[in-house]
């Protein structure tokens, strides 16, 4: 059995009263549950926003062709909106330190990079950092 | 400390098919922010500019199996952390039948969506 699959007793990692206590991989598995949870809500409502392309595939061509059908107004009113825009650099936040740090736990799963899990549980933090800067123009571009 | 934290009881059903369809997801999921917010700016998305997407049939069946595997990996995601907190008898077992429902209602709608914006192109 590998060192991996050995069990212990974390205690309660919701408590977080204990926040001085937890490890690096503590850390991983709170955020990547956080990431988690949100992106699961965003999935919800994103297909919520998009049904509205049910109401506008019966619009005429002309209608369509202009955008002024439901489902671009729908999108295009709420792109137009700063706090959207915001929400978004966000929602990038989450759904990067998600993947990156679910790459990471493949990998661990794998066997590969256990002694190095604190480490590159830094380096998916500071690489999602540095997606995030580097996407901000392109994210809030025309909304301010 | 070489300690690895998971909400998933390792080797699993519920575990190798989270990992599946991680495996998939961290693909799609980059392609899908990539195209819609860097190739297509997420501004200037349109009924018809998503609708001539939907029209490919590779696009179409990813996109399916996208809404497949994210609802199935959020779902099970939260079922296990839930699990993992202690949630067991017979909350858990309402707590899956609400989850299994929701999922459910979640993919025929977004099938139908991706069908009206397939079938959205005009002749």
């Amino acid at each position: 059995m590998s060192r991996a699959s050995k069990g212990y007793d974390r205690g309660v990692i919701e408590d977080f009263g204990r926040w001085r206590e937890f490890s690096a991989g503590m850390w991983a598995w709170i955020f990547h549950k956080f990431t988690g949870w949100v992106l699961v809500g965003y999935l919800f409502t994103h297909i919520a926003v998009l049904s509205t392309a049910l109401t506008a595939q019966s619009a005429d061509p002309a209608t369509l062709q202009a955008g002024e059908d439901t489902f671009t107004q729908t999108i295009q009113t709420l792109e137009g909106q700063a706090l959207v825009r915001v929400l978004e650099v966000g929602l990038l936040a989450v759904a990067v330190f998600h993947i990156l740090n679910g790459i990471r736990l493949l990998l661990i799963d794998l066997g590969v990079g256990l002694e190095a899990q604190d480490r590159s549980f830094y380096a998916s933090l500071i690489l999602t950092g540095a997606i995030v800067i580097a996407s901000v123009p392109t994210f809030v571009e025309g909304a301010f | 400390m070489a300690e690895h934290y998971s909400s998933f009881a390792r080797g699993g059903t519920s575990w190798l098919l989270q990992r599946i369809t991680a495996a998939f997801l961290v693909v799609v999921l980059a392609f899908h922010f990539f195209l819609l917010h860097f190739v297509n700016h997420a501004a200037d998305v349109t009924f018809l500019g998503s609708a001539n997407r939907m029209a490919e049939w590779g696009y179409f069946v990813t996109m399916v199996l996208f809404l497949v595997t994210a609802t199935f990996h959020g779902v099970n995601g939260v079922y296990n952390a839930l699990i993992n907190q202690g949630l067991s008898g017979r909350g858990k077992q309402v707590v899956k039948w609400v989850l299994v429902v929701a999922s459910a209602l979640l993919i025929v709608q977004g099938v139908r969506l991706a069908l009206a914006l397939q079938g959205g192109v005009p002749a």
